[in-house]
């Protein structure tokens, strides 16, 4: 996705760019200004000389909030340009929505599992995800990158991998 | 000169070693592996290896550490070039230009300077903790909390530089890190910062986040275009950079190991910070900063003489002042004291022939990382000529389980994949994921010092311009950050009123 420079408001961008810009600083400023408001359930500092544990958050929130009201600026004052960048398209955000819900499901599924079987599984659908549709090589790759990480990790190294609470 | 003496009568007595130096290769080789691997770090490969050497004599067990130590700092880069996945923090500021030379198809040159770059930079802080360790062992007591500060601002300041395309987006990447960097417990007080209840919150999740915005949202984006996800994923090339290439390179290098070194001196401070700074200087210096974050050799070169030559500075406080420079040197104090050695200024005095050998050892360990690293580049860089639709799985599978293996921890997973996710649409509206890194690494420094030096000096804030090194560091931070606002504020203008006259940018109807 291309994007010109904001600074100044001489060079334009995409609307798709210009959108994104202020609905992303809009959401920061809302993260910003609910990490300020915590900070006043924060205790007060027993150390006459300390700042307190609340300072450097609200300076750097502070300036989270000025620098998204800079890009906001910025993004209404630059010229909308043609996109000129092919598009995603909505297959791409699909497969890109399917491989972070895979991942999701694999975190999950490895507390239940572990890790070798939540990982053959979350290979070998990850690898159909991407256009892999071997019926005996999605499985084989799959056993044997998990294997290979497992002797690597587990038994080379001595760090544990998940055993899973069903198997526990 | 006493000191050359005292080395050649350390290679001879590790000449007569041999098994000693065979696990120095050991060492190095598994430091390489796990320096490469996401989340394995070369802190946890020496803590990992530290049982293994305690039956072992002193020279060959600290020698097999000080492999990992060296192979690990290394060992980072590698995957950072291919995959984009930094397998160390220092390897993500590699992966700014590294990744972008694999794009390009030159990973394999890529990966050559950095391997010549890490020996260069390894070997010149060897040879100042040898023959200039004493000498420099007091500028370390030099630094106080106020110092640190001002060092962890210098680093922030950074930020300008790294900032791509816009430096309001990188400021906003570099503040989200900064904010972000509070999460935990408050350095001073102990009370948790925005931690929701969850004690995994207590310690800033650092190394999930950078997995996450580099490897994970590099792996996102290969899924959302149907074409190139059968393809192979890029060419290797030629591995060792043509002399005319790298001889251009020798000054980056040369400068980016001596701040690499002064950097390892500071207790504190690490490969991280080095291989960041070297890379901004390095930049600084370049007739062709704009080149910089597109895939240019001199970033490589510069993060990893860095970070290799933090090595030797940060080994230097350890064994001259007993300070550990950094986490790795401090597991390494452990080791030293196990073999009833004990470090500070006695140390030369009472051990100087073990001393010496293990500085012998040392230079064949960078000697063997160097033969190892480009022996082993080509059969590695095989990495690249797997389909995508196969390799994209692999990183994410290897980004899954790196991150469970920091803490051991299914929550850590979760960190990733959110941080893996905003590191795609960060991407995707080019706002840079290397600001929010180093704050992660400099917030938590930057107050914690700032903290400690105030409360040092009664609350008075006169620390800031009454301490040397202090105020000049602080200085240099805030021209490091006006400079390229500055520049970038006056390319715009001159952009804006020559646009006007080409018109260059077209409005839309």
């Amino acid at each position: 996705m291309s994007n010109a420079p904001v600074q100044g408001g001489g060079a334009g961008a995409p609307l798709s760019t210009k959108i994104a810009n202020l609905v992303i600083a809009v959401i920061l400023i809302a993260v910003a200004a609910a990490a300020i408001a915590s900070t006043g359930d924060f205790p007060k500092t027993l150390l006459a000389a300390d700042v307190g544990p609340a300072r450097f958050p609200v300076i750097h929130a502070s300036m989270l909030i000025v620098l998204s009201l800079i890009l906001i600026a910025n993004t209404l004052r630059m010229p909308t340009i043609v996109d000129d960048t092919p598009p995603v398209g909505v297959i791409g955000y699909v497969g890109v929505a399917l491989g972070i819900l895979a991942t999701a499901v694999c975190l999950v599924a490895m507390a239940y599992v572990g890790y070798a079987l939540a990982t053959v599984v979350y290979m070998a659908a990850l690898m159909w995800l991407m256009g892999q549709r071997s019926p005996l090589w999605n499985p084989v790759i799959a056993v044997a990158v998990t294997a290979l990480i497992y002797v690597t990790f587990q038994s080379a190294l001595g760090v544990p991998l998940p055993v899973g609470s069903l198997f526990e | 000169m006493h000191e050359l003496g005292m080395l050649m009568n350390g290679v001879a007595t590790l000449a007569a070693n041999p098994m000693a130096l065979l696990l120095s290769l050991v060492g190095v080789a598994l430091g390489i592996v796990i320096g490469a691997l996401p989340g394995l770090t070369a802190t946890m490969g020496v803590a990992i290896l530290l049982p293994f050497t305690f039956g072992m004599d002193p020279v060959s067990g600290l020698l097999m550490i000080s492999g990992v130590f060296f192979g690990g700092v290394y060992g980072g880069s590698v995957t950072a070039i291919l995959l984009k996945i930094p397998g160390t923090p220092a390897a993500a500021a590699t992966a700014m230009d590294g990744f972008e030379l694999t794009k390009k198809g030159m990973a394999g040159i890529a990966l050559g300077t950095a391997t010549l770059s890490s020996f260069l930079g390894g070997m010149a802080s060897i040879l100042v903790l040898i023959f200039l360790a004493p000498v420099l062992a007091g500028f370390a007591l030099e630094f106080s909390a106020s110092e640190s500060f001002a060092l962890a601002v210098f680093g922030l300041s950074i930020i300008a530089s790294i900032s791509g395309k816009s430096v309001v987006k990188g400021l906003i990447a570099g503040f989200l890190g900064l904010l972000i960097a509070t999460v935990g417990l408050d350095p001073m007080g102990g009370f948790p910062r925005f931690t929701g209840g969850y004690t995994e919150l207590f310690n800033v999740p650092f190394i999930p986040v950078m997995i996450g915005l580099f490897a994970a949202a590099e792996a996102f984006k290969s899924l959302e275009d149907p074409k190139v996800r059968l393809g192979m994923a890029a060419a290797l090339g030629r591995i060792i950079p043509p002399w005319a290439t790298y001889k251009a390179l020798l000054g980056v290098v040369s400068r980016s190991s001596v701040l690499g070194i002064v950097i390892g001196i500071i207790p504190g401070a690490g490969s991280d910070i080095a291989a960041y700074v070297a890379y901004n200087e390095a930049r600084r210096f370049s007739k062709t900063p704009e080149n910089y974050g597109k895939g240019e050799l001199g970033g490589v070169a510069a993060c990893e003489a860095g970070a290799n030559g933090c090595t030797g500075g940060a080994l230097l406080t350890m064994l001259t002042l007993g300070i550990p420079g950094d986490a790795v040197t401090a597991v390494m104090l452990g080791a030293l004291t196990l073999q009833g050695l004990q470090p500070g200024p006695l140390l030369f005095k009472e051990h100087a022939d073990l001393v010496f050998t293990l500085f012998a050892g040392m230079i064949f360990c960078y000697v063997g990382m160097l033969v190892l690293g480009l022996g082993s580049l080509r059969f590695m860089g095989r990495i690249l000529q797997m389909p995508k639709s196969v390799l994209t799985p692999v990183i994410l599978a290897l980004c899954v389980v790196g991150t469970y293996a920091i803490n051991n921890s299914l929550f850590d997973i979760g960190i990733m994949l959110a941080a893996g996710v905003a590191g795609y649409f960060m991407q995707k509206w080019d706002f840079p994921a290397s600001p929010v890194v180093l704050a992660l690494i400099m917030g938590p420094m930057a107050e914690a010092n700032f903290r400690r030096a105030l409360s040092l000096s009664g609350g008075s804030y006169d620390f800031l311009y009454s301490r040397p090194i202090t105020a000049i560091l602080l200085t240099v931070a805030i021209l490091t950050m006006l400079l390229p606002l500055v520049k970038r504020w006056r390319a715009d203008r001159a952009a804006a009123s020559g646009g006007g006259a080409t018109g260059r940018a077209e409005p839309a109807k």
